[in-house]
């Protein structure tokens, strides 16, 4: 890449950060260079957002320097950041939903009149200039932005590190809660970017976008910088082991079972507006992948089979006997789980521990007369901290202080807890580090090997096609194709999922 | 994306039922149709007597609509109205110059506003617990200062009420009914409607309604009620902007508090029961979003307007006064319902 | 990573809230006593307890709304409401007495299970909901009563707010029922831990399949309940019935529960600190009264408690979380 050659705009060196109790950062060094897109790799807790933080002004570094344009500065606070054109995209995007698109954008730098006061028709006219550099046609800047998508509101974060000159923007993550579509469109927007000279820190769980996308890579384990190398350089299995540093056979360990009987069946569900007629079926020890666009209707499908917005119309079997799901308390005595999308809000109460969150859906299963028998809900806790290796200090600890990857095995020892015949997993492993993730995966094995069967929800397209029997693709609602494993290839999947209509092609 | 195509049709719909024009179309209506049934309610008397008597409010809810858009509440804000009324009228009957018996509270309810402001801001306690224990604090202090005792006796100048715009212009000396000329006699209903609280009322509501509007720290208070955390990265701090809010809301209570007391020719030691109440539902039926980052204190000031309105019309219908207060628990009612209705409508979720 | 997981919190056997407020309980018990003499004696103490009551009973059922996170600023309202009821059913439409006091306690609790239907159907914020029906009930006791009050209850209706059984106030028994009650579900049930949990995460809870909605519209329902049976008590304990009774009761009710740490947040909160707070604020209410500071100066002591407490525990809790 050229762009090694040239100076870099920013560059960090030997950067250490404490917290009380741990060195999140020993000795870093990181840089990048204009119009280049820089990722940075890492598992949960390796030091990537401590790193990002400091870059853009949120921790101050404990010791090591800062260069701006080879000068170093004080990075003293996000104001600073601001000034020396670093912009961040946060994970959970940050945004007035109130307010309109236009002032969204320029919130805290607006245009001003002569007089002092905004100038409202210069900030919706600046806010249509970015807009249309950026070849965004379907965004209207009076649009209140409560309103908008996901992958829109994405875009007004982007407008407004554009709208602040930034030369330098950190995302953190930004393809983690986009649909297929709108992740070639970010991509189209970060090429744009690139080409402009804007120099680009990308941070993702998703391999296979490093590989599309950056131009250069550094991993971070344990705080401590592991290597910086080209992309061209390396290779999968090269950046995974780096991250843990230790060879994982398989990422997705699917192991044959034996396939018995349909345990769910689903017949012409309704609930409107997303689930327009869906019909599957789940048989005991099988794995059935559903992937579609977020939107498609994947999740809805979930949680009307799960109970949390009851159908409409059609039928619900389970092993074969027609059901009434009216509520998540209905589902769960006959036997269905949900591992839900979003961790945080749906699948735990964070603050409550280990104990209370493991028995939180089997209430009645460790009371008598609904009074609580603490010994049965302390062994339940017990058990399942033992049974899916959870690592924390005891069942009393809060749950908001353990990593991605243990807080999932809470949310699926909680359900398993309640002895389900059917396993719904609603991306099972987003934002959860390499290794946890393997777990999770090997978990998911084991269990559809004991019986369960299983449908996963999942935009990884490599997980999907790792870990399923079978893949069922989701568009506008209804399920448009049914692939085997054998025939199950990343292009004829993606192609169901996005309709037949063929978009930029994702490999680079 | 769908999303954005459906939000066409619904951006117009908005426009064209807008809180303002809701509260607008309400008062219009009510003054209608009372005005049918008995013509003495739409009388240039009543219509002042309505706005004379309940311009404070308005003022009043202009602050506790900054303070709810900020993402706050304020529920001691009746009792400090009392304790400054309190303060000013000792003052002017003390003797003290008029202009300073109207200054000096609207100081110290700046000042009191910051106090509970910080406590908001920096030591993050829940405003609806600050003003909870500052509303005892100012509740028991009125009593055990005034002793119950009722404050009369201030000075002529004192009552903003009698100074009359055309006096200003005519005549140097307030409260003389000075010779009218020809040429503005026919103006002269306007005027009368147009006594000083009312003026008060009407350049503070379009005054806060711009700067709201229209400057960077009236956004900032929209920024902070809509999303604290996304604000501070925009550069604008939760802390300073809170401490605004809570000297701007003193600002207007303050003023609010003056207009109340320079009134009647009597200040009791008690405000009307439950004022806080009325002044948040003045900011609620305005338009202004408990969850805050949305609302306009315009909206306010027309909601109180209709609230009096609403007591006023039940006596000339011959309604018994005592249903005043179920009237505007219905009228808070309806409006957060059909609120919600519209949400649901446009999609906005929360 | 490893770190931050290694520490499990120790388990105090009272919060550091509930510490403080049985410091300051204590001193101030203390401080009074040594200043009247006739401050620590059992029948004035009893008295209070009396005294107290009605706060004492819709505190209860405002702990569990508050821990979900909710709050009921109609209770004083649905106080009046039930009262006006209870005497105008008697005296105007005939009823028995044991009829309208049914009737009364039938009105208190649907007044709540309007306000319950509301927050849980309609989605409408707690604070919103229970202002306007703060002014609805209020308005349709005075509409209903015109400011008439009622008087000239049988002497037997007194028993329940004047009289005393066993030599204990008798609506102290009640309160006592009712604090164990309530202690023993919010802190050992299936149902106490659905509140802090709806308290902490309400979708978390959805989804772990504890009906929300209906144990939000049970507590709102108790809440309304538990003003009629306070409102019953009052008219018994002053004899008379009048629209305006309960006025601001909610602020009392609301400031004993919070002084008695529960987060108005929600998930957190216990009936042992209300109980506390309830007894701070009327021990001291009555001490200083009895010290002869002015009736209704002592509220301005109750305000600064307040905020005194929770700035107290603030500064504790973030002292603990440093020295982590």
């Amino acid at each position: 890449m050229q762009s090694n050659s040239k100076p870099p705009v920013l560059a960090l060196d030997g950067i250490t950060k404490s917290f009380p109790g741990v060195r999140a950062l020993k000795g870093v060094s990181f840089d990048v260079a204009p119009g280049e897109v820089h990722a940075l790799l890492g598992e949960n807790g390796a030091g990537k957002s401590t790193l990002i933080k400091i870059m853009s002004g949120v921790h101050t570094a404990d010791t090591g320097t800062i260069k701006l344009d080879g000068r170093e500065i004080a990075m003293t606070g996000p104001h600073e950041a601001r000034r020396a054109g670093i912009a961040t995209i946060y994970q959970e995007l940050l945004l007035f939903p109130e307010l309109t698109v236009a002032e969204n954008v320029f919130m805290g730098h607006a245009p001003r009149t002569k007089w002092g006061a905004l100038d409202w028709p210069a900030m919706r006219a600046k806010a249509q200039v970015l807009l249309d550099s950026l070849d965004i046609h379907d965004l209207d800047v009076a649009q209140v932005v409560g309103t908008l998508s996901v992958g829109n509101r994405q875009r007004v974060e982007i407008l407004r590190a554009l709208s602040q000159d930034a030369r330098i923007l950190i995302m953190d993550e930004p393809t983690a809660a986009l649909t297929e579509h709108d992740v070639q469109r970010l991509f189209a927007i970060v090429r744009r970017l690139r080409e402009r000279g804007v120099s680009i820190v990308y941070i993702s769980h998703r391999l296979e976008e490093i590989f599309i996308l950056a131009d250069r890579v550094t991993v971070l384990r344990d705080g401590e910088h592991v290597a910086t190398k080209a992309v061209k350089d390396t290779d999968n299995a090269d950046l995974v082991q780096m991250m843990v540093g230790r060879r994982i056979e398989s990422l997705f360990p699917k192991i044959d079972v034996p396939i018995g009987a349909p345990v769910l069946e689903v017949r012409d569900l309704v609930r409107m507006p997303q689930t327009r007629g869906m019909s599957l079926t789940v048989r005991a020890g099988e794995i059935v992948g559903l992937a579609g666009l977020v939107g498609s209707g994947r999740s809805e499908l979930a949680q009307t089979i799960f109970g949390v917005t009851p159908a409409q119309s059609g039928e619900i079997l389970i092993g074969g006997q027609k059901v009434s799901v009216r509520s998540v308390a209905d589902a769960r005595r006959l036997g269905i789980a949900y591992v839900p999308e979003d961790r945080g809000i749906q699948g735990l109460v964070r603050p409550m521990t280990v104990r209370e969150n493991a028995s939180l859906a089997v209430l009645s299963d460790v009371s008598r007369h609904g009074f609580i028998q603490r010994e049965t809900e302390e062994k339940l806790a017990n058990a399942a901290v033992r049974q899916f290796g959870i690592r924390t200090a005891g069942i009393e600890q809060i749950v908001n202080k353990l990593s991605g990857g243990n807080q999932q095995k809470i949310v699926l020892g909680k359900w398993l807890a309640t002895k389900p015949k059917v396993l719904i997993l609603d991306e099972p492993t987003r934002g959860i580090d390499v290794g946890a993730k393997a777990e999770i995966h090997r978990m998911m094995g084991e269990l559809a090997g004991q019986g369960l069967a299983i449908l996963m929800i999942s935009s990884e397209l490599p997980e999907v096609l790792g870990m399923s029997d079978r893949v069922l693709t989701v568009r506008e609602g209804r399920i448009v194709a049914e692939f085997s494993r054998a025939e199950a290839t990343q292009e004829r999947v993606a192609e169901a999922m996005m309709g037949g209509t063929s978009h930029e092609s994702s490999a680079a | 994306m769908s999303a954005t195509i459906a939000q066409a049709p619904a951006r117009k719909w908005r426009f064209s039922l807008s809180q303002e024009w809701l509260l607008l179309i309400g008062i219009a209506t009510l003054f209608i149709v009372v005005g049918l049934i008995n013509p003495r309610f739409v009388a240039s008397r009543n219509l002042q007597s309505i706005l004379l008597a309940n311009a404070y409010v308005a003022v009043a809810a202009i602050g506790m609509s900054v303070v709810i858009v900020s993402g706050n509440i304020d529920i001691s804000v009746g009792s400090l109205i009392g304790v400054l009324a309190s303060i000013s009228g000792a003052l002017a009957v003390a003797g003290v110059p008029v202009f300073f018996a109207w200054a000096i509270p609207v100081v110290i309810s700046i000042l009191v506003m910051m106090l509970q402001g910080a406590l908001v801001a920096y030591l993050r306690i829940p405003s609806i617990v600050v003003t909870l224990g500052m509303l005892s604090i100012l509740k028991g202090g009125l009593i055990s200062v005034t002793n119950g005792v009722w404050i009369s006796g201030m000075p002529d100048s004192f009552h903003l009420a009698q100074w009359h715009l055309l006096d200003l212009f005519i005549a140097a000396e307030p409260g003389k009914q000075a010779a009218v000329p020809e040429s503005l006699s026919a103006l002269k209903p306007m005027f009368d409607l147009l006594t000083m609280p009312v003026l008060f009322m009407l350049f503070l509501t379009l005054g806060a309604a711009w700067w709201m509007r229209n400057t960077a720290k009236g956004r900032s208070v929209y920024a902070v009620g809509g999303n604290a955390e996304a604000a501070r990265l925009c550069g604008i701090p939760r802390e300073r902007t809170l401490m605004m809010v809570f000297a701007v809301h003193g600002l207007f209570t303050g003023l609010a508090a003056v207009l109340f007391a320079t009134q009647p020719s009597v200040i009791q030691s008690t405000v009307p029961p439950n004022l806080e109440l009325t002044i948040i539902t003045a900011s609620v039926v305005g338009g202004v979003s408990i969850l805050g980052g949305t609302g306009t204190v315009i909206g306010s000031t027309l909601a109180a307007i209709l609230i009096a309105a609403i007591g006023s019309a039940l006596i000339f219908v011959n309604i018994s006064p005592y249903w005043l207060r179920a009237a505007q628990g219905i009228l808070i009612l309806v409006t957060v319902l059909a609120d919600i209705y519209r949400r649901r409508q446009r999609g906005l979720a929360r | 990573m490893s770190a931050t997981e290694a520490r499990a919190p120790k388990r105090l056997p009272l919060a550091p809230h509930e510490i403080v407020l049985v410091v300051i309980l204590a001193i101030a018990l203390a401080v009074l006593a040594t200043l009247s003499d006739r401050f620590f004696t059992l029948d004035n103490l009893l008295n209070q307890g009396r005294l107290m009551t009605e706060v004492g009973l819709i505190a209860m059922p405002m702990t569990f709304v508050i821990v979900t996170g909710g709050i009921d600023l109609s209770v004083g309202s649905t106080m009046g409401l039930c009262a006006i009821l209870l005497g105008y059913s008697w005296k105007n439409f005939g009823f028995p007495l044991e009829l309208a006091i049914v009737f009364a306690l039938l009105v208190g609790t649907v007044a709540g299970f309007i306000n319950g239907w509301f927050i849980t159907r309609l989605k409408v914020p707690p604070l919103i909901m229970t202002i306007s029906t703060l002014a609805l009930y209020r308005g349709l006791a005075e509409g209903i009563s015109q400011a008439h009050s009622v008087r000239g209850y049988p002497e037997g209706f007194y028993l329940l707010g004047q009289g005393e059984v066993w030599g204990v106030p008798t609506q102290l028994w009640l309160l006592v029922v009712a604090i164990v009650i309530f202690a023993v579900i919010l802190a050992r049930t299936t149902f106490g831990r659905s509140l802090y949990a709806i308290g902490y995460n309400e979708t978390g809870a959805r989804f772990s399949g504890l009906p929300v909605d209906r144990i939000k519209l049970a507590i709102y329902t108790a809440s309304g309940l538990m003003a009629g049976l306070a409102a019953w008590i009052f008219v018994s304990r002053v004899s008379t019935t009048r629209s305006d009774m309960g006025t601001g009761i909610e602020l009392d009710v609301i400031a004993a529960v919070v002084l008695g740490g529960t987060s108005i947040f929600g998930g957190v909160g216990t009936i042992a600190g209300t109980v506390l707070g309830l007894l701070l604020i009327q021990l001291l209410k009555d001490g200083l009264a009895l010290t002869g500071v002015k009736g209704d100066a002592t509220i301005v002591v109750i305000g600064a408690v307040l905020i005194l407490s929770i700035l107290i525990t603030n500064f504790a809790q973030r002292r603990r979380e440093q020295g982590r």
